[in-house]
């Protein structure tokens, strides 16, 4: 028998070719920009720069733990070797063209990294682990194609705004104002951490994409973009999805060929 | 191509153009831009003066920094030209919305045959018309809080529970003809003519009791106090209407029957997790809610707007109450549930799919259900939907939540099903083709995705066996899926109504029910639930439950 290979997603638009790439372990992320670890601690806001990390119990190799096989198959991630408390990092999406989306995200997490605990929303994406772990994942998902300045952004709370219209500068709406465009540099900076408390000194994470560039990075499906049912074999994918659970739901047996 | 219905009111909404996807935030007032905020602010200030602890206070809104830092915007009532703040739509805020759902806690059904054969079987007594019409007069008397039979009993104000009373109907035209007409709900007048010879076929020859207690007593006690109330005053009346002993055996025959074998209560119980008794809103099935609406009954021809005033009572009584309160406690879960009754946004899609179905199938209930139907519709409505709060960024930013665009999209799909084939469980599977086409096109969807609710809910759409499924008609928030649904379960009474009405049908589950709530002396007005809504809104609508006659005056 052969191993199995996953197809990651199906459909043969630009939105649909994203999804797979940013699902797909064997695929790195361009990198577009760069976030220093302080700052990244900064803005995550879990932790002062240069502070030890808190932890919720000794070093795994300090421990005796009692015999599991399933300890023996997994090794523990970093975080978890040291006893890292869990933390989070959040994003908010905007409906115009953001690179990612909330299930994207998620399920692409769940393909490239361990020991995380992401969860879908439509105007958030949390995302839970130890707390160095959470950094890791964090500092590629900002510096990446995966991330834009304007239109993706970092929420511990009051994260609503990814169904708003933008504001004169092209950013999604953030109620507690936790970033801001700065013009004369034409990046944008973080003035409050993800919680919306003030940073001491910005933390800048970028220039914005243009929107033509963020239409070929973007996973989104919009009826002025790329329209979803123009995607005939993930409509098709849909349709027999909801066909199957249908059908075979408490009759399982009542399916063939599948 | 007409002009979106939704468009007006995006119009009203914002002062850009609907298409317009750029505006600007942080300098539009903060909470000061809505009326009702002010208001409160100034109401609150005075109270926490006279009482030395503080109140209300927006500034406190959002982790600091105050409320208002986007546009506020008001809402229509959908199918009005009545616009409110979102205050205006709490269910605590809207005296219409306490009306409806005071209404339905407050009926039970009690037939009146097993009273009736034991009072002329086992005590050989006669029963006419004229017995039951002097019955009727005494129980209209002791249902309010009026004794019977016992002298030096305390009584109730009548200024507090004026709006309780007991009429009956039957499907026995001769019967009907001879009861006192202030105690009938006259199947014959109320409908039209084919949907009385359907209802009174169904009911037959059958006589039931629909008894209104206070409104004030579900206000102090609670729903499952009904059927006892009910049921006591009932007894003394027949005690005292045909001159039984008090305490016979006989008697102990009528409570029984009043509480359990002839009643018939608007929502079963809940389970002890839930912890409701019975006539609470867990209870209330979707089936029993689109019957208890009546726009069928005077506007057969509009099928969408039954559903959808259906619908909207299924967003107060299920998303505001039930869930935004019974269950999670809390100032409630407003926005959830008014996405589909405001800002005419669902109507328009809905009666899309109406032209759709009609263009594509011929007319409405046209067309055997199958799985390719609910392909074909749930895509083409699911698709007009998405593309709408696409082409509108205001569009969008009135459903500034997935959960309220899934909501929407999915409850046009599902309507559009059950227009087409006439059959509900049909309109359901659009649902959930719906949400399932949603969340891909999207990458996103309602509270966590909506795995358990959607993902999950084509698998056990089609059964019907125990402990696998039910008709849609006889499921509500008590079915085990349902439990955490929130802004689904107000399409889910849409769904229903929209079938039955395709159809034809005088009812959708229950004659007894549609014909108890076709009553004129019902405080809330079961034809036009929007437009009581809209009062309410405008504080114009006057709810029972006064407490004035036995409080100093203000």
């Amino acid at each position: 028998m052969s191993a199995y290979v996953s197809q990651l997603y199906p459909g043969t638009s630009r939105s649909s070719i994203n999804r797979r790439k940013y699902m797909d372990p064997k695929t790195k992320y361009e990198k577009l920009r760069s976030i220093s670890d302080e700052d990244l601690v900064r803005v995550l806001g879990h932790r002062k720069p240069g502070e030890a990390y808190k932890t919720v119990h000794p070093p795994l190799e300090e421990m005796k733990e009692p015999e599991d096989p399933i300890r023996r198959i997994v090794e523990p991630t970093s975080g978890t070797k040291a006893g890292d408390r869990i933390r989070f990092v959040q994003f908010t999406d905007s409906v115009y063209f953001s690179p990612m989306a909330p299930y994207v995200r998620t399920w692409a997490i769940y393909r490239r990294y361990r020991g995380l605990d992401p969860g879908v929303l439509s105007g958030r994406n949390p995302i839970e682990g130890r707390e160095r772990d959470v950094e890791k994942v964090a500092k590629e998902l900002i510096e990446t194609e995966v991330f834009d300045p304007a239109r993706t952004a970092l929420r511990g709370y009051t994260v609503h705004g990814h169904a708003l219209r933008l504001d004169e500068n092209g950013m999604m709406f953030d109620a507690i104002r936790r970033y801001k465009f700065n013009k004369a540099k034409g990046v944008v900076e973080y003035v409050k951490d993800q919680l919306g408390v003030p940073l001491d000194k910005p933390v800048e994470v970028g220039k914005p994409l243009p929107e033509e560039e963020l239409k070929k990075r973007t996973v989104q499906f919009r009826v002025d973009h790329i329209k979803f049912i123009s995607d005939k074999p993930l409509l098709g994918w849909v349709h027999r999805i909801f066909e199957l659970r249908s059908r075979s739901g408490f009759n399982p047996e009542g399916v063939k060929g599948i | 191509m007409a002009e979106p219905r939704f468009i007006k009111a995006l119009r009203k909404k914002f002062k850009e153009s609907p298409e317009e996807r750029y505006t600007t935030f942080y300098t539009l007032g903060g909470w000061a831009q809505d009326p009702r905020k002010r208001e409160f602010k100034e109401i609150s200030d005075k109270i926490a003066k006279q009482r030395g602890i503080p109140m209300y206070n927006p500034t406190y809104g959002c982790s600091g920094v105050g409320l208002g830092q986007r546009t506020y915007m008001p809402y229509l009532i959908s199918g009005t030209e009545t616009y409110g703040m979102p205050e205006d739509v709490h269910f605590v805020n809207n005296a219409a919305m306490h009306q409806l759902w005071d209404d339905i806690r407050r009926t039970v059904i009690v037939g009146l045959d097993a009273a009736n054969t034991i009072i002329t079987k086992r005590l050989g007594k006669e029963v006419t018309p004229e017995t039951i019409n002097h019955y009727l007069e005494i129980l209209n008397h002791a249902l309010p809080g009026g004794a019977v039979v016992q002298e030096h009993m305390a009584e109730i104000h009548p200024a507090l529970v004026e709006d309780s009373y007991v009429k009956i109907f039957t499907g026995d035209d001769e019967l009907a003809d001879r009861i006192d007409k202030r105690f009938l709900i006259d199947i014959n007048k109320l409908f039209p003519k084919d949907q009385a010879e359907k209802l009174k076929k169904a009911i037959g020859k059958r006589t039931y009791q629909a008894l209104r207690m206070p409104t004030i007593v579900g206000h102090l006690c609670d729903g499952g106090t009904m059927a006892r109330w009910a049921a006591m005053q009932i007894s003394m009346s027949m005690i005292s209407a045909y001159k039984l002993m008090a305490g016979e055996a006989a008697v102990g025959e009528f409570a029984f029957a009043a509480k359990h074998a002839e009643l018939i209560e608007m929502g079963t119980l809940t389970p002890w997790r839930r912890a409701r008794g019975p006539n609470e809103p867990g209870g209330l099935s979707f089936g029993y809610l689109a019957d208890m609406i009546q726009y069928n009954r005077v506007h057969p021809e509009d099928p969408c707007k039954y559903a959808l005033e259906a619908l909207a009572c299924g967003a107060v009584i299920y998303d505001q109450y039930w869930f935004g309160s019974y269950m999670s406690g809390g100032v409630g879960f407003t926005q959830y549930a008014t996405c589909v009754y405001t800002d005419d946004i669902l109507d328009d899609y809905v009666y899309w799919g109406l032209d759709y179905v009609k263009k594509k199938y011929g007319g409405i209930a046209k067309i055997k259900p199958s799985m390719d139907i609910i392909k074909d519709v749930a895509t083409a409505i699911t698709d007009y939907s998405l593309s709408s709060y696409e082409q509108y960024p205001a569009n969008m930013e009135t459903h500034f939540g997935g959960s309220q665009r899934a909501a929407v999209a999915a409850a046009a799909s599902g309507i559009g099903g059950s227009l087409a084939t006439g059959n509900a469980q049909l309109g359901m599977g659009c649902w959930y083709l719906s949400q399932l086409l949603h969340k891909e096109w999207m990458g996103r969807l309602g509270f966590y995705g909506y795995d358990a609710q959607d993902g999950a809910g084509p698998c056990n759409l089609w059964s019907y066996r125990s402990d696998e499924g039910l008709p849609i008609e006889l499921r509500g928030p008590n079915y085990p899926n349902y439990a955490m649904n929130v802004g689904h379960l107000s399409a889910y009474t849409g769904i229903v109504a929209a079938a039955h009405a395709a159809r034809g049908d005088p009812w959708c589950v229950n004659p007894i029910i549609k014909v108890a709530f076709a009553d004129p002396s019902l405080k809330f007005d079961w034809t036009y639930p929007r437009e009581c809504f809209a009062k309410g809104v405008l504080r114009e609508y006057m709810p029972a439950g006064r407490r004035d006659v036995v409080v100093p005056p203000r």
